[in-house]
């Protein structure tokens, strides 16, 4: 006999509400539905009234953890609109600020689901170490959680002493290096918690359209920063970790492999961080009427912005926001499909969903 | 051959692609929405999204669909003069959720598949254009 178990919209599995009602045979989940909406805020319908300069302080709160994605891929939208070019030193400051913003929400991520692989003191180990890269974000920016560093035309704050800020991603990299990456990688705790459970095979991904360390997890090289560059990545060395088998624990191999990857762009950006302006400037800004689109690489796969305006508007008339976590969540469906109800909460969590970001 | 040439092969037009805000277009003349998603399934591209817009004074709505191929963002445009277009469901999973969500918000019609609540709706309620005010 089959019956239904409610996970959400308030779960101790869940850090926003989502729900995710389960179909079991005994303890094993047969098919499941998902509802979200419960943090719907019709910010896409607020940004029509909001004008350039506010609608980037509303874009960035769609999410709290990648808040500076969310302005760099609208200013990148509205840069189209201008034609406006940020000078180099503002591309090569937003991707300081991307891949610090990366290692934060990778961080996060592994606490969290260290938390529901009931490894307690791992979950401990990594938000000491989060509280440090929110440290190195404050000493850039000002700020622990919305930056305010994107605007039209460039970056708001400049890193003026380069070098304090790489001594302090290289003390990170090397206390991640030593201690969340191995743990994760090799401890019995988390390789029997995650092995085998959750996979998405790629065939699934691909029908899904799954995006972000979910998809290169099941076998799918993709990464905007590397297929259509932004900013400054062109000149960045990175490797793009992808693993094969689809599983919980190949999406925490991606995120591990990825933080060593962020620390590796960070001090390439740091060391070549070219001399000039860090915004064109402009305080007015020649709207042109039209659509333009941008896309960038979150923590948690491709954002995409779609922006319309028309020449003398001060407000834009449609901003359209594809979060990565709408295009993976529908596949948590397949994901939990005949796994144990108790590996569940980690399933769901492996995706590392943004249910902010999701709902708008 | 380009990629971008291979596709308008593909898709049987003669038409230029131009690059505009971002997007590689393509006008697809008399094609309808279904032909184009076999036809982006046949070439491997993937699904991205679908931005609704409602146009202003008496002219309807228009869909903008996104795939991706090889990094490359390609943008087909569908005026709506009726409030309704085939559903690509069946072809391409990915538009579930963004069919779904747009049904709700700008009471669009995707013919052709049922709609489970996503975003706003409870039980049967029909979606309903939220940028009209409340009669």
């Amino acid at each position: 006999m089959s019956y239904k178990i409610p996970m959400g919209p308030y779960h101790p599995a869940l850090e926003e509400p989502y729900k995710l009602d389960l179909i079991c045979e005994g303890e094993t989940v047969c098919d499941s539905k998902l509802r979200i909406g419960f943090n719907f805020r019709g910010i896409e319908h607020l940004a029509e009234t909001r004008n350039y300069i506010q609608v980037v302080a509303l874009m960035e709160r769609v999410c709290g953890i990648c808040s500076n994605i969310h302005t760099l891929t609208l200013c990148q939208a509205m840069e189209g609109l201008t034609g406006l070019t940020p000078p180099p030193r503002a591309k090569y400051i937003r991707v300081i600020m991307a891949e610090l913003e990366r290692l934060h929400s990778h961080v996060l991520w592994a606490g969290i689901a260290a938390k529901l692989m009931g490894f307690k003191t791992m979950f401990m180990t990594c938000f000491e170490i989060r509280e440090k890269v929110m440290d190195v974000l404050c000493a850039i920016s000002g700020n622990r959680v919305n930056y305010a560093m994107n605007r039209i035309g460039g970056v708001n704050r400049d890193i003026s002493d380069p070098q304090a800020i790489l001594k302090m991603v290289e003390a990170l990299e090397l206390e991640m290096a030593h201690t969340v990456i191995p743990i994760f990688t090799t401890s019995r705790t988390a390789i029997s918690r995650c092995a085998n459970i959750g996979v998405l095979t790629t065939e699934k991904a691909v029908s899904c359209g799954v995006v972000g360390p979910t998809a290169r997890a099941a076998g799918l090289p993709q990464d905007i920063r590397r297929a259509a560059p932004y900013a400054a990545y062109e000149e960045m060395e990175f490797d793009v970790p992808v693993q094969p088998a689809g599983d919980v624990t190949a999406r925490l191999l991606v995120r591990a492999l990825e933080i060593m990857e962020s620390c590796k762009i960070l001090r390439q950006a740091l060391a070549k961080l070219p001399p000039g302006e860090i915004n064109t400037g402009d305080d007015k800004f020649p709207f042109t009427t039209g659509t333009a689109t941008s896309r960038v690489e979150a923590p948690r796969g491709e954002v995409m912005y779609s922006v319309s305006w028309k020449e003398g508007s001060r407000t834009p008339s449609r901003v359209h926001v594809r979060t990565p976590t709408f295009a993976n969540m529908p596949a948590i469906r397949w994901m939990v499909m005949g796994a144990r109800l108790a590996d569940t909460p980690l399933i769901q969590a492996s995706i590392d969903p943004c249910y902010s970001c999701t709902d708008r | 051959m380009s990629p971008l040439e291979s596709i308008s092969e593909k898709l049987g037009t003669t038409e230029p692609w131009v690059e505009k805000g971002g997007v590689h277009w393509l006008p697809l003349g008399a094609m309808n929405v279904r032909e184009l998603a076999t036809a982006m399934n046949g070439l491997h591209a993937r699904f991205v999204t679908i931005t609704a817009y409602q146009l202003p004074k008496e002219e309807g709505f228009r869909l903008e669909y996104h795939w991706d191929l090889d990094g490359q963002l390609l943008g087909f445009s569908f005026p709506l003069a009726d409030k309704s277009i085939e559903s690509i469901y069946d072809l391409c999973e990915a538009v579930d959720w963004i069919e779904r969500e747009i049904h709700e918000g700008f009471g669009l019609d995707f013919l052709g598949r049922e709609y489970e609540p996503l975003l706003l709706r409870q039980g049967e309620t029909p979606g309903v254009n939220l940028r009209e005010e409340k009669k």
